[in-house]
């Protein structure tokens, strides 16, 4: 029911304006028909009626002669006309006009030797005015008795203010049906058109046809409204998709990087310590074999540091012992590893959680290395303190700094995910990350972790 | 007359363990070392020995792409794939590069010595740890049909069962079906497989397969 409720609604309004004019265009015909048949009554009722007068009078007088103009005006109705507007005359077979009453001259322009006789019919003048005229014969048919009522005379008037309410009720409901008819073209269409296409709309995937309806403003409008929020959601869909595929990615490439590094040192430092010792087991002397073993042992060494590497750079063990000893054990190891002196100072009272310290660990892992390799970094400090209720990790770099104003995004799609990295890990434990950098002078990064543990909003 | 050999390996041990080894062996004579694929097309395309040990993953230029070009060149020099991978399709890949060999590197030096000598005489020689992935050394295959012969060729050749069926003029199910009893009688798990074992039961040579 509430499903098809516009269209009831429309059928209530259209309907009974339907039945209005209906009902007003036949009230309209029968008033016309009404209105004819009174004028031909009455006009045929006097011309019976003076015709059998007439017939009458010159029966009593046997002689036969015509009547005097004085019996003839003994009718009120030749000397006064019809107590309706028109005339009545009595005319000679041949159309000449014997006697009539006022007005009767304008017989002669409708008069026509085909009028039938007896009946009145509608006859119309040269100008159009419309006449109802009854013909009579007069006893003998040597004469007739010709009546005729005008109407746009006394008739005209009636008729058109007994057509008013009529008419009115005609163009109201003719009004009506047109206004439907807008409401249907530019507001019942254009929004069950829009209906139908959210209902199929795929969120996320679609975008709503962008063409301006020929609707009423509203429809536009709301059209507008959908259309952005479409966007918005095809624009978030495509986010996400980024970032899985990124996440993706990422994995992807971690696990070949490992495979890469496992097969490019440890198993091939395993086989050339295979190798030695079947060539120790060949050698022929002593000395010989024990060469083989010691190159055997130098490169099993070299195995073990290689492990040992790889697993401290997937996750470090001794993370657990604690911020301080955490992040200056890293700066430590990266600092033999890319070779240039790398400082920490750590706040004795600051504490974090595993996550939080993970993340910060993680964040200088990446900007190390981004300040190396991107900014040719020779020295790098970090300090970790707080200040008003929130922990600071901050790391500055004596590289080539960039420009800041570069967006993360366009960093990540470039394939550059260092920085939107550290960035989403900051955002993860609620954090904030701020990058200063001036080209030539190097770059600062800023962590800012609140101590409260409050839930920042997504 | 010493087997004359060059060496192409980017890891410093292994490339030292292997030519320890060859040193050992006085049939074989190693002319030449290499630590990338392009010195070691250099290389081989000067010395022109009897035998190229080639590692598959090599900067610049890999093993794989080497042995290419060593067969589009028509070079008289056999090509051994020395490698720490032991998958299937990298064997399969080398072999269709041209390449008459393919030993681990941590095979022991009468395997390496061995695959020098059989190659070098002109045959095929598979790893045994590789073709011990693939079956038993003593395994006697039932004989495969000639129709079973033609299908596994050109299934090996890298054409779709639909393919075969075509060139054949069977229908694709035939060909399914005698795939499916080449597997059965070589011992094979899938295509690569039935390939490999079959080369190495002599079912069929390398050069009906790279031809």
């Amino acid at each position: 029911m509430r499903r098809h409720l516009l269209l009831i609604l429309i059928f209530a309004i259209l309907l009974p304006a339907f039945a209005v004019l209906i009902v007003s265009g036949i009230g309209l015909l029968h008033h016309e028909w009404a209105m004819e048949s009174v004028a031909r009554s009455y006009v045929q009722d006097m011309a019976e009626n003076l015709a059998t007068r007439l017939a009458g009078i010159e029966a009593r007088r046997w002689g036969g002669s015509d009547l005097t103009s004085l019996e003839i005006r003994s009718f009120r109705v030749f000397t006064w006309g019809p107590s309706l507007p028109g005339w009545v005359a009595l005319v000679a077979t041949d159309g000449r006009v014997l006697f009539s009453s006022p007005g009767g001259s304008n017989l002669a322009q409708i008069w026509r030797p085909d009028l039938p006789l007896g009946r009145a019919v509608e006859v119309k003048n040269e100008e159009g005015d419309l006449y109802t005229i009854a013909v009579y014969p007069v006893s003998g048919g040597d004469r007739f008795v010709v009546a005729a009522v005008a109407w746009d005379q006394l008739l005209g008037p009636l008729v058109r203010v007994g057509r008013l309410w009529t008419l009115l009720a005609l163009f109201m409901s003719v009004g009506i049906l047109l206004a439907l008819w807008a409401l249907w073209t530019w507001l019942i269409v254009p929004l069950r058109e829009l209906v139908a296409e959210i209902e199929i709309l795929r969120w996320g995937k679609d975008l709503p046809s962008s063409a301006e309806p020929l609707a009423v403003g509203e429809i536009g409008s709301l059209r507008r409204v959908l259309s952005k929020l479409a966007r918005g959601a095809v624009e978030r869909t495509a986010l996400r998709n980024r970032y899985v595929n990124d996440i993706v990615r990422v994995q992807e490439g971690e696990k070949s990087r490992i495979a890469r590094e496992l097969h490019d040192g440890p198993i091939q430092n395993v086989t050339a310590m295979i190798q030695q010792v079947r060539l120790s087991r060949m050698a022929g002397g002593e000395e010989e074999t024990r060469r083989h073993l010691a190159l055997a042992e130098e490169t099993a060494q070299l195995v073990v540091r290689e492990l040992r590497e790889m697993c401290d750079e997937l996750s470090p063990p001794w993370i657990d012992l604690g911020l301080e000893q955490a992040m200056s054990g890293l700066a430590n190891r990266l600092s033999r590893h890319y070779n240039i002196p790398i400082t920490m100072e750590v706040d004795d009272s600051v504490e974090l959680s595993h996550e939080k310290l993970l993340s910060l660990f993680r964040i200088f892992q990446e900007g190390v290395s981004n300040a190396v390799r991107h900014g040719k970094a020779t020295a790098m400090e970090g300090h970790i303190f707080r200040r008003g209720g929130s922990i600071l990790f901050e790391f500055e770099d004596n590289g080539r700094g960039f420009d800041p104003s570069m967006n993360y995004e366009t960093l990540r799609i470039s394939g550059h995910r260092g920085l939107a990295n550290m960035l989403e890990r900051m955002m993860l434990i609620g954090g904030k990350l701020e990058v200063t950098s001036v080209p030539g002078e190097g770059t600062l990064v800023r962590c800012i972790i609140p101590e409260t543990e409050e839930e920042m909003p997504l | 007359m010493p087997i004359r050999v060059v060496l192409a390996d980017d890891h410093p041990l292994t490339r030292a363990g292997i030519s320890a080894y060859l040193a050992q062996e006085s049939s074989v004579e190693l002319v030449g070392e290499a630590e990338d694929g392009l010195s070691a097309w250099k290389l081989i395309s000067e010395l022109k020995p009897e035998v190229a040990l080639l590692d598959i993953r090599m900067p610049g230029e890999d093993g794989v792409a080497v042995a290419r070009r060593v067969k589009e060149s028509s070079l008289p020099v056999a090509v051994i794939m020395l490698t720490s991978y032991d998958a299937q399709q990298y064997v399969l890949a080398s072999l269709r590069a041209g390449a008459r060999g393919f030993i681990l590197k941590t095979a022991t030096p009468e395997e390496i010595t061995r695959a020098i000598g059989t190659v070098a005489k002109g045959g095929f020689y598979l790893d045994s740890e590789v073709a011990s992935a693939v079956g038993d050394r003593d395994f006697a295959p039932e004989a495969l049909s000639a129709r079973e012969r033609e299908v596994l060729i050109l299934a090996s050749k890298g054409f779709s069962s639909k393919e075969v069926a075509v060139q054949l003029f069977i229908s694709e199910r035939t060909v399914q079906t005698h795939l499916a009893s080449i597997y059965d009688k070589l011992g094979a798990k899938n295509k690569t497989e039935a390939l490999l074992l079959a080369l190495k039961y002599g079912v069929v040579t390398l050069e009906e397969l790279i031809e």
